[in-house]
């Protein structure tokens, strides 16, 4: 007889782990005991057999329960003690500083739902049915080991028959965290605006008011969505109304697959990852022609959808006649999403009709995660519910917080070797959303174990919260604070997610705060542990009223023009080509002529070499779009109209220096004769001929191999595909990030990267901000 | 390191240069009150039960003349209200002018007139003077120096968690005046700088709610609004909230920083006063106030809080709350 002590690391709590580990015991006439040590991992002893232990070790590596990631198992002999079974033992505290992670909130399975409709079943119509390969994870817990104790569902006692589930090692339900029914657990109540509380079925009614056309807020597990019926155009432009979006795409939720495919084109890849446990919305391609409200995505060839995930949304689809709807994060542009019942009726009073809440807290806000399909290729977009807080590797051990940057934030905590990305933070140039990041960045503190801090690390730019926050915290725990570049960083997210030691990186994005205090953003970068530099970018052009820009891309289209043409003449040809977007501008004419002016005598004018303001430029001179009422949407307008494109007119873009000189793009599509949507589409490809055939210049140069685009503008696949293509014709690689955010959502990772290398003397703090 | 523009932008900047190096460089700086240290409105000398109150301001405007006033207004303004807003009344100015050789007399003289009727308005004697002139191309620089005798001195750090926030106007006229003019920017209404003196303004609150009842005062003039109200909040270690909706701006003047992209709340205002009252008797401030010729305009902004210490909020309904930030850089330079 042998005994041994294993230890196991991974994602192997909350996930059915320990029942599993009893199973195989059992199956291989095993004795002993298996023991959760909290953040620590698991424990097992097993006695036995050598080689009944030899099949028990080969069934715990490749046996384990479907969301369990076995990734380190030490074992030891030790010797046998005589157990006389083998048995679960109690959980301890943790608190050793190991690294087993918390399994993300996982949508409803496929076990469940099939109880959730069985009328003979305890749980029949009960929404918050749950077993140990499904529901809330990342958002119910407060505290490690995984245990109820430690979730918001320890209001709610067991009842005897939950109890009996929980406490059987044989059933689905073994420690399933949040296992309850109908008589022990949370429930469903309809209210109307001021609070009163509706008598019959919740879920039946709220189905039945919004296929009548009502909004109604509805409590789930990240926080509240606002729904309606997506098939109904009035409500839908009601809500716009309501909600303070004129313009920005709402996500879609669909009764199943076969809804979907009736508007939208679904291919392998985005099906796969729809039916996934994680359930996001994914921006798929309209159907043409799109049988829903075009007011659901306006000016957009995508729409963002996703699959039910919780048992609520199963039982409202069962009762409504509508197979789709609206589910928008319950929030005004900018805030965080509501997810608290008090602040529910408070903040949500004007944009709902009625309200369904539950009475299980939400402690950890996540917002639905966003997912699109590039060049094939999955490219996050949001990194939310279903993600976090799962990690990812890097090459080094510090223990560090890289606090990201400001608009679609996130931070991240580095510990040994991986990267903890946070939720989805959002826009913390609100003081609501820096506190919201405040809070979670406490609350990964305390799951992750983190004590002490090697490193703070933040953007370069000296105004954002964020930058101010890492100062703070650096400040007042005497730890060591370091700035990284913007798009330094996220060519750092490339190398870390595909575990490289060198690229040529294209940073291609909207806003970004450069070594020399312009905005970047359309960037040739060469980085590797040895050095990091820039070797090319789109040449300056001058931004009237900075920031203002942004919101009124004519102005960046003008100060790109003024390169090229006198004022008199580039008055002419604003006023020739997009007349509207004059009228658009708040205060019209008299605006334009300040615009003038301010180009005319260098009045606040700030210079910028971004990639995403070029993109607006042309979204407005080719009268597509001329207000961003959400961040990207001139852009993503534009690109939508270019795949009404087809013919390639050729268009290129001299490099001179080192120097983009994008205004000779413009000065092409102003001279050309040829249909605005071939504009748009070749406009697209020349960019993306530039970038590529730079960067390949660049790494034949720098014997580089490798390749990769970051920051917000490697979500449009036209210019991502032109650029594989030939980096690729090159014999070299190209590299995108499918797990990290591309955008700003993503940076935190680059930042912990490059961290990570500071802090192992590769890099000097000169070489992320000089 | 050479010395930039933003130096003395009134901004961080100029606030890190004046602590590297006057503060640095200066031994005695007080004179048994508040000295150079507080980088207050102006330094106080015990006299008696009262405290005489010393001030100094340059003005170097660009340009000379301007709708709504010229350097002259400007050179007794300035003086005037950092007398004022320490809670003194102005007794006596100095007066120094520093003239560029070749500059026209009748210009001169028109400076002098300006600077005369002011100091009527206030009302305020010029007792004592210099006059340089330089081959150097400045054109006019007026410097002045105050002298006020204070009951009760009124600091920027006294302001208390729980009072009231009162401004005497609309926000933002001077500078976008200056910027629209200068810069021969055409708004379809002309706008106008505020300046003027507003000790009338102060001591009409005084006389109403008593000088105890005003815990902190500034001018909001280099850095605009958000940097008085920062600098309050700073050196008071509290927070401040004030409503968007709440802060006054005319039209025009709002109009013109949206076209500019410049922040009316980060621009000079030569002509109102930020003042911090005790809760219970604000209404009565804001009356007093708006029964002045100078504060008809006045309004409540906002509160001072016990969280957020040393920072600003700003509301903005809907959009939620953001810091409202002292300006870097001067988004209008060489306006006073
Ligand atoms: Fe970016
Ligand atoms: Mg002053
Ligand atoms: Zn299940
Ligand atoms: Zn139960």
């Amino acid at each position: 007889m042998k005994a041994y002590h294993i230890h196991v690391e991974g994602i192997v709590q909350g996930v059915g782990f320990r029942p599993f580990v009893y199973r195989i015991a059992h199956e291989h006439n095993l004795r002993g005991y298996v023991k959760n040590l909290g953040d620590a991992g698991v424990e097992i002893v097993v006695e036995g057999n050598e080689s009944d232990i030899k099949a028990f070790l080969n069934d715990l590596k490749h046996k384990a329960p479907p969301l369990a990631k076995v990734e380190k198992v030490k074992k030891k002999e030790i010797p046998p003690q005589g157990f006389d079974s083998f048995y679960i033992e109690k959980s301890s505290q943790g608190g050793s500083g190991g690294d087993s992670i918390i399994p993300p909130d996982v949508s409803i399975c496929e076990d469940c739902v099939r109880e959730l409709f069985d009328p003979t079943n305890k749980r029949y119509m009960y929404p918050f049915i749950v077993c140990t390969n499904c529901g809330p994870r990342f958002t119910i817990i407060e505290d490690l080991p995984y245990d109820r104790i430690n979730t918001t569902m320890r209001e709610f006692e067991m009842c005897e028959f939950c109890e009996s589930e929980y406490k059987d090692p044989l059933n689905r339900r073994y420690h399933a965290e949040p296992v309850c029914c109908p008589v022990c657990g949370p429930s469903y109540r309809l209210y109307t605006r001021d609070g009163k509380e509706i008598i019959g079925d919740p879920i039946k009614k709220t189905a039945e008011l919004i296929d009548k056309g009502y909004i109604v807020a509805i409590k789930g597990i990240g926080g509240i969505h606002i729904a309606c019926d997506a098939t109904n155009e009035d409500v839908v432009e009601e809500l716009r109304k309501r909600i303070l979006r004129p313009q920005q795409p709402f996500a879609l939720m669909a009764k199943d697959l076969e809804t979907i495919e009736s508007f939208a084109i679904i291919s392998d890849a985005e099906k796969e990852e729809l039916l996934s446990y994680r359930k996001p919305i994914i921006a798929l391609r309209k159907k043409e022609p799109f049988p829903l409200p075009e007011a659901l995505a306006p000016g957009l060839h995508t729409i963002g959808v996703m699959l039910p995930y919780s048992g609520i949304h199963y039982l409202l689809f069962h009762y409504s006649k509508s197979p789709v709807y609206v589910m928008t994060s319950a929030n005004y542009p900018g805030l965080p999403m509501v997810k608290d019942n008090d602040k529910a009726f408070k903040e949500l009073k004007d944009l709902a009709d009625y309200f369904l809440l539950h009475n299980r807290k939400i402690l950890n806000r996540a917002d639905d995660s966003v997912i699109r399909f590039v060049d094939g290729k999955r490219a996050v977009i949001r990194r939310s519910r279903g993600f976090v807080p799962l990690p990812i590797d890097i090459p080094f051990e510090f223990t560090g917080l890289a606090v990201g940057a400001e608009l679609l934030n996130a931070f991240g905590f580095a510990k040994n070797g991986r990267i903890y990305p946070s939720q989805y933070i959002g826009n913390t140039s609100k003081v609501e959303v820096l506190e919201f990041m405040r809070e979670a960045i406490a609350h990964f503190r305390k799951i992750l174990r983190i004590k002490n801090l090697d490193l703070v690390i933040s953007d370069l730019h000296p105004l954002y919260n964020t930058t101010k926050l890492a100062m703070e915290i650096a400040e007042n725990e005497g730890v060591e604070f370091l700035q990284v570049q913007h798009h330094y960083a996220h060519i750092a997210s490339v190398m870390a997610e595909n575990k490289l030691d060198e690229i040529i990186g294209i940073a291609v994005d909207g806003v970004g705060y450069g070594v020399d205090g312009n905005t970047w953003g359309g960037e040739v970068i060469y980085m590797s542990y040895e050095d990091v530099e820039r070797l090319a970018h789109i040449e300056y052009y001058p931004l009237p009223g900075g920031d203002l820009a942004s919101y009124y891309p004519l102005r960046a289209l003008m100060g790109i023009l003024s390169k090229i043409y006198a004022i008199e003449e580039l008055k002419e040809i604003i006023q020739r080509c997009c007349p509207k977007a004059i009228d658009s501008l708040k205060y019209g004419k008299v605006e334009f002529n300040v615009i003038l002016n301010q180009l005319a005598r260098d009045i606040n004018v700030s210079y910028a070499s971004s990639t995403g303001r070029v993109l607006d430029a042309f979204s407005v001179m080719l009268n597509v779009a001329y207000r961003r009422t959400y961040e990207g949407e001139p852009a993503m307008k534009l690109e939508s109209f270019a795949f009404r494109g087809k013919n390639d007119l050729g268009f290129s873009i001299p490099i001179d220096c080192e120097k983009i000189k994008v205004e000779e793009l413009f000065r092409q599509a102003l001279e050309v004769s040829a249909n605005p949507a071939d504009i748009a589409y070749s406009v697209h490809l020349a960019l993306g001929r530039a970038f590529g055939e730079i960067a390949v210049e660049k790494a034949k140069e720098f014997g580089v191999k490798n390749v990769g685009i970051s920051g917000g503008v490697a979500y449009n696949e036209l210019i991502v595909k032109t650029i594989r293509k030939i980096v690729e014709r090159n014999g070299l690689k190209f590299y995108v990030t499918q797990e990290v955010p591309r955008g700003d959502n993503g940076i935190n990772v680059g930042q912990a990267f490059l961290g990570g290398l500071y802090l192992e003397g590769y890099l000097s703090k000169e070489d992320l901000t000089l | 390191m050479k010395i930039k523009l933003e130096h003395g932008a009134g901004g961080e900047l100029m606030e890190e240069f004046i602590k590297d190096f006057i503060l640095k460089n200066l031994s005695l700086k007080s004179a048994g009150g508040i000295g150079l240290e507080a980088l207050d409105d102006g330094a106080t000398i015990p006299f008696g039960d009262k405290h005489i109150v010393f001030t100094i301001d340059g003005h170097t405007v660009k340009p000379l003349f301007f709708p709504g006033g010229d350097i002259g207004r400007l050179a007794v303004s300035g003086t005037v209200n950092d007398l004022a807003v320490m809670g003194a009344e102005p007794l006596a100015l100095a007066n120094s002018m520093i003239i560029q050789e070749g500059f026209d007399s009748g210009d001169f003289e028109k400076i002098l007139r300006s600077m005369d009727e002011t100091a009527k308005e206030v009302p305020v004697p010029i007792v004592t003077g210099d006059t340089k002139v330089v081959e150097d191309k400045i054109g006019i620089f007026v410097i002045t120096a105050g002298l006020g005798i204070a009951e009760r001195v009124i600091t920027d750090s006294g302001a208390k968690i729980g009072d009231v926030v009162l401004v005497s106007g609309t926000v933002g006229d001077h500078g976008i005046a200056i910027m629209s003019h200068r810069e021969g920017i055409a708004f379809e209404t002309e706008l106008k700088s505020d300046v003027a003196p507003i000790w009338e303004v102060v001591k009409a609150v005084a006389d109403a709610i008593g000088w105890e009842n005003i815990h902190a005062m500034k001018d909001p003039t280099r850095g605009g609004l958000s940097n008085a109200l920062n600098e309050i909040a700073r050196k008071s270690n509290v927070g401040i909230l004030v409503r968007e909706s709440d802060i006054p701006v005319k039209p025009e003047v709002r109009a013109a920083s949206d076209m500019l992209g410049i922040s009316p709340y980060e621009v000079a205002n030569e002509g109102k006063v930020v003042m911090i009252v005790a809760r219970e008797y604000a209404e009565e401030a804001l009356e007093a106030m708006r029964k002045t010729k100078r504060g008809k305009d006045a309004a409540i902004i906002g509160e001072v809080i016990a969280e957020y210490k040393g920072k600003v909020i700003l509301e903005t309904g809907i959009g939620g709350k953001r810091f409202m930030e002292p300006p870097v850089g001067d988004p209008v330079p060489r306006v006073c």
